[in-house]
């Protein structure tokens, strides 16, 4: 593996200050050779072609209308075109299409990874690699101001693009396509703009990062996906399937507090970081628990501040589990109850419904009845709420941001919501209900959107009673005006389908 | 109701005052300016107040001595004085009683001779109704006497202006620019209202009535004050045919249902959720709240119960229950606001604290909560804004509140709480905390907080015990804390 630390700033400018000529003669030659490169591997920057049709939320048997967009991507070993997942995601229609080259080749997605926003695309005809190159990876992380540069097909024109900067920043960020996970990012003020992503970011000829975010509102600020997460990407697909970063689901907090460090028994010298919560869904559930200091992960000694030192570098002790994949295990020497003990975690990455990341390449699961729409809560139906004031809004904030650490969500497999009500007399009553959460229909406990179709079938006394979560007030619907309503509110809302429960249920 | 905040007056016509009619005072000799230094504590920093202003609104001479106010004018009040038509001098008063849940004040002139001249304006008696022409008094800009003519073209029960209460309210459609809160509207020579509100843009002014203040002004002269009623349950229209049909009730029958009682209320007593109220005192209740009031024709029950009830008295309710009718008797009383889970604090008064080694102990309130914008909500941890939308007024045991960390004053002694905000607080020194009261009484009793246990962090925050009181001191000289605590020595209404 490679080295992930930060950049050494210090060692950089000593470097800086007795070397100048010998990097304006290096500067020269690098450009000279880097012009050859780039035109070598121009045939390697492939310009993507997609069809994306997001699903529709609000009409869940209906897709929303399909757009067309471009990205970037490049060629790299074994046959394959690297670019970002959100160039593909929901994709219809893919085609490929390289520099100085008319013909355009259908693709497929073969591997994609919404958490870290990474894709591999595989094009059908395998004559597309016959001209290509694969660009070859460095694996070093690029330090700040060392100049980097940009190919891709960004807006403004239809051939192949080439921007250049330096590296501005090497940190953690949002990565903004799973809205959600934040892993390592590169920031560059070579300009990267929409197409651009997917595309290489060069430096010395090799491939240090990829463009694939940049910042509206800032200026000169382009995001790019380095090296440790590519190949975290590229060897967790090695097995055929993509798993997903691993995620530990421990929250810790400093020791540096002494007090605390004293109420914990902890040694002095001894550094570590006290967890403060373990997440039922996390690969630590089971492991860790409150109140155990992590002294040291894979032998590396955790510092008061949560930091190890890592092949000479400071970096958080959480970079150790980003280079870990799933099925791998991390070992903690853990302070527990005023002993040192030994704990192995194995990393895993279980289902969690009550985590809101973006949602792509899934069909939405919903039930109609009666002419209300159930969906269970996810960042989608999030997406449909202006904002906190709006009715009942404030139950879906509140039960996700806090399904886990509030224990809303025992007793539930997912949160069902009312998330619209399409208006006939049957039902003209419930728009106050509007997005609440059903705790209860019919009497019985809502888990899952099965039992949303369940409970309809057993209506109480003709009755179809509805409770929601935090609300006084119940839904009260005729069960037989209900039913004999269902044909008419289908017919006048375009309702093809009246549930899609997902392929699991 | 949207209420203008009436800035600085067009140039108006000049109106000499008319001569008085009969026994009646002259406008002037009852319609004074009312000038208010205010000042509210922070609700960051609830150790220091915030910078002080001014504000003007107008007073009534309803009694010798007295003049009636809204009590907008006067919150936070630090001084409070008076100015007479066409004067410089300051008259200085003092307030007597305010209500923030009617908006109304009650001052005292605080020298007899300076209120000799002054004459009170007697209240109208129950003859205005819709339709009825009416006229507004304020002062012009040369603060003579200005008068507008206005008509009675609402009653009903409306949101007050800067609280979470509502009152019966007189919508009056006007040309006149009403300025300020406070201005005396007069109907044959009589006190009909004083004004709370304008919106230029409709013309509709909104008054407080005369029935409101004659109560306002006789519960001051019989102490105790007792306030206005609440009878402690929410309620909704009973329209929905299939709602009615699953509890029992004829389609086009009257009565609303009940959705939650407020404990420790009358309504907690005897009233059940889904009870649908058919009656009240009397009065038949139709499925959308309303009844037919002798006086003002339809009118909301919040105005039978809050307007025409007396706290402490019971009252006649009809209930339908499992779907037979149910005679019962409600308790009504005057709600303190303290005894909510959050309670609002309209009035900002003063929070009681605790700051130990840097972390700010208090408990929850709306006035807290609204100190940060409009946008509040969003602006405040979901989980405290749940708690506030969904259950404000419903504690689980009596004296529950929501004592939270609300910020941390940084010191090398809270390292590692630093950034913290708005956490709830689930313990102190290993004991459970329901309210600031159990936060004092686990400081005085251990001489300290050592730890701090916050809800969902599985680890306490931690405070070095022989290091806190040099962390204190230091603390208090360094962010200039002039006491380290404050408790209310005795519960305030």
């Amino acid at each position: 593996m490679h080295s992930a630390g930060r950049p050494d700033s210090g060692g950089y400018r000593s470097a800086k200050r007795v070397l100048p000529l010998c990097l304006l003669l290096l500067g020269t030659l690098t450009v000279w050779s880097h012009a050859a490169g780039i035109r070598s591997m121009r045939k390697s920057v492939v310009k993507i072609y997609v069809t994306q049709q997001r699903e529709d939320y609000a009409l869940p048997w209906q897709s929303g209308s399909p757009r067309n967009g471009t990205g970037s991507g490049f060629v790299i070993e074994k046959k394959r075109i690297l670019t970002n997942a959100h160039v593909v995601s929901n994709a219809r229609f893919i085609q490929l299409q390289k520099d100085s080259n008319p013909r355009r080749y259908l693709a497929r997605v073969a591997f994609i990874g919404h958490d870290c926003d990474l894709a591999i695309l595989a094009p059908e005809d395998p004559a597309f690699f016959e001209d290509t190159t694969p660009i070859q990876f460095d694996d070093r992380l690029p330090r700040l101001n060392d100049e980097v540069t940009v190919l891709g097909y960004p807006m403004g024109g239809d051939r192949i693009s080439l921007t250049k900067g330096v590296v501005s920043r090497v940190d953690y960020g949002v990565y903004s396509h799973s809205g959600l996970d934040q892993h390592l990012v590169l920031q560059t003020d070579a300009a990267i703009n929409p197409g651009n992503s997917g595309g290489p970011v060069l430096m010395e000829g090799k491939v240090v990062g990829q463009a694939f975010q940049g910042l509206s509102r800032g200026e000169n600020i382009g995001y790019a996906i380095p090296m440790p997460v590519i190949q975290h990407f590229l060897g967790d697909i090695a097995d055929g399937k993509y798993h997903n970063y691993p995620e530990l689901g421990a929250a810790v907090l400093d020791t540096r507090n002494t007090a605390l460090r004293r109420h914990l028994n902890l040694p002095s010298e001894s550094g570590g970081v006290v967890v403060y919560y373990v997440d039922p869904f996390g690969s630590a559930h089971g492991h860790l628990r409150d109140k155990d200091v992590l002294l040291a992960i894979d032998r590396h000694g955790i510092g008061e501040d949560g930091n190890i030192d890592l092949d000479g570098n400071t970096v958080n002790y959480a970079e150790l589990i980003e280079r870990k994949q799933w099925g791998d295990s991390v070992e903690f020497k853990v302070w527990r109850d005023g002993k040192e003990i030994a704990v192995t975690v194995p990393l895993k990455n279980p289902r969690d419904p009550f985590i809101y990341r973006n949602i792509y390449d899934e069909r939405p699961r919903y039930v109609l009845s009666a002419g209300l729409l159930f969906s269970p809560l996810n960042r989608e139906v999030l997406r449909t709420v202006g904002g906190v004031s709006d009715p009942n809004a404030h139950q879906l904030f509140y039960y996700s941001q806090y399904a886990k650490t509030d224990e809303l969500y025992e007793g539930r497999d997912e949160f069902i919501v009312l998330t619209r009500h399409f208006p006939h007399p049957v039902n003209t009553y419930a728009a106050s209900f509007r997005n609440g959460i059903v705790q209860k229909i019919n009497g019985k406990t809502i888990r899952g959107l099965a039992d949303v179709k369940r409970a309809f079938d057993k209506p109480q006394n003709g009755y179809h009673v509805i409770q929601f979560a935090g609300m006084e007030d119940t839904l009260v619907l005729d069960a037989a005006a209900a039913r004999a309503a269902t044909p008419e509110i289908h017919a006048t809302y375009g309702v093809s389908a009246a549930e899609y429960l997902g392929e699991t249920q | 109701m949207k209420i203008c905040r009436l800035p600085i007056a067009l140039l108006t016509m000049f109106v000499l005052a008319r001569p008085a009619a009969g026994e009646a005072p002259a406008p002037k000799d009852c319609l004074l300016e009312v000038i208010v230094t205010h000042q509210a504590y922070d609700a960051y920093t609830p150790w220091q107040k915030r910078r002080p202003g001014t504000r003007v609104g107008y007073g009534v001479v309803v009694r010798e001595g007295q003049v009636i106010t809204t009590e907008d004018v006067v919150r936070n009040h630090t001084l409070v004085e008076l100015r007479r038509a066409a004067t410089g001098e300051k008259i200085p008063a003092t307030v007597e009683m305010l209500d923030n849940q009617v908006n109304l004040a009650l001052l005292r002139i605080s020298d007899p001779r300076a209120a000799a001249d002054l004459k009170p304006l007697a209240l109208a008696e129950n003859d205005i109704t819709r339709k009825t022409k009416v006229t507004i008094l304020q002062f012009d800009e040369t603060r003579e006497i200005q008068r507008g003519e206005a008509e009675v073209v609402q009653i009903n029960v409306a949101d007050l202006p800067n609280a979470p209460y509502s009152s019966l309210t007189f919508n009056l459609l006007t040309d006149l620019n009403v300025k300020r809160q406070g201005a005396a509207v007069v109907h044959d020579d009589r006190l009909c209202g004083i004004m709370m509100g304008y919106s230029r843009g409709e013309r509709i002014g909104y008054m407080l009535p005369y029935s409101v203040l004659r109560r306002f002004i006789d519960d001051v002269a019989t102490p105790p004050y007792e306030g206005v009623p609440t009878a402690g349950f929410r309620w909704k229209a009973l329209v929905d045919p299939a709602k009615r049909a699953y509890l029992g009730l004829e389609q086009d029958g009257m009565g609303v249902q009940v959705l939650s009682c407020v404990p420790e209320t009358g309504a907690a007593e005897v009233l059940e959720p889904n009870d649908v109220v058919i009656e009240w005192a009397g009065h038949a209740i139709d499925n959308l709240g309303f009844y037919d009031d002798a006086e003002y024709g339809r009118m909301s029950l919040s105005h039978l119960v809050r307007g025409r009830g007396t706290p402490g008295k019971h009252v006649p309710v009809k209930v339908m229950r499992n779907g037979r009718p149910l005679d019962l008797k409600l308790r009504l009383a005057n709600l303190s606001d303290r005894a909510s889970l959050i309670p609002e604090n309209v009035a900002g008064r003063r929070a009681e604290y605790l700051v130990e080694g840097g972390l700010i102990l208090r408990e929850v309130c709306g006035h807290y909560l609204r100190a940060r914008g409009g946008d509040w909500k969003s602006k405040t941890d979901i989980r405290i804004t749940n708690i506030y939308l969904t259950r404000r007024d419903r504690p689980e045991k009596p004296g529950d509140r929501i004592v939270v960390l609300a910020g941390v004053l940084p010191d090398d002694i809270n390292i590692g709480c630093q950034g913290m905000r708005d956490q709830i607080v689930e313990a102190v020194n290993g004991q459970p905390v329901r309210n600031m009261d159990d936060v004092f009484r686990i400081k005085d009793a251990d001489g300290f907080v050592e730890r701090v246990k916050l809800r969902t962090i599985g680890v306490e925050m931690v405070l070095g015990r022989e290091t806190l009181s040099d962390a204190n001191e230091r603390l208090a000289e360094l962010y200039r804390l002039p006491s380290l605590r404050y408790q209310v020595p005795v519960e305030r209404p």
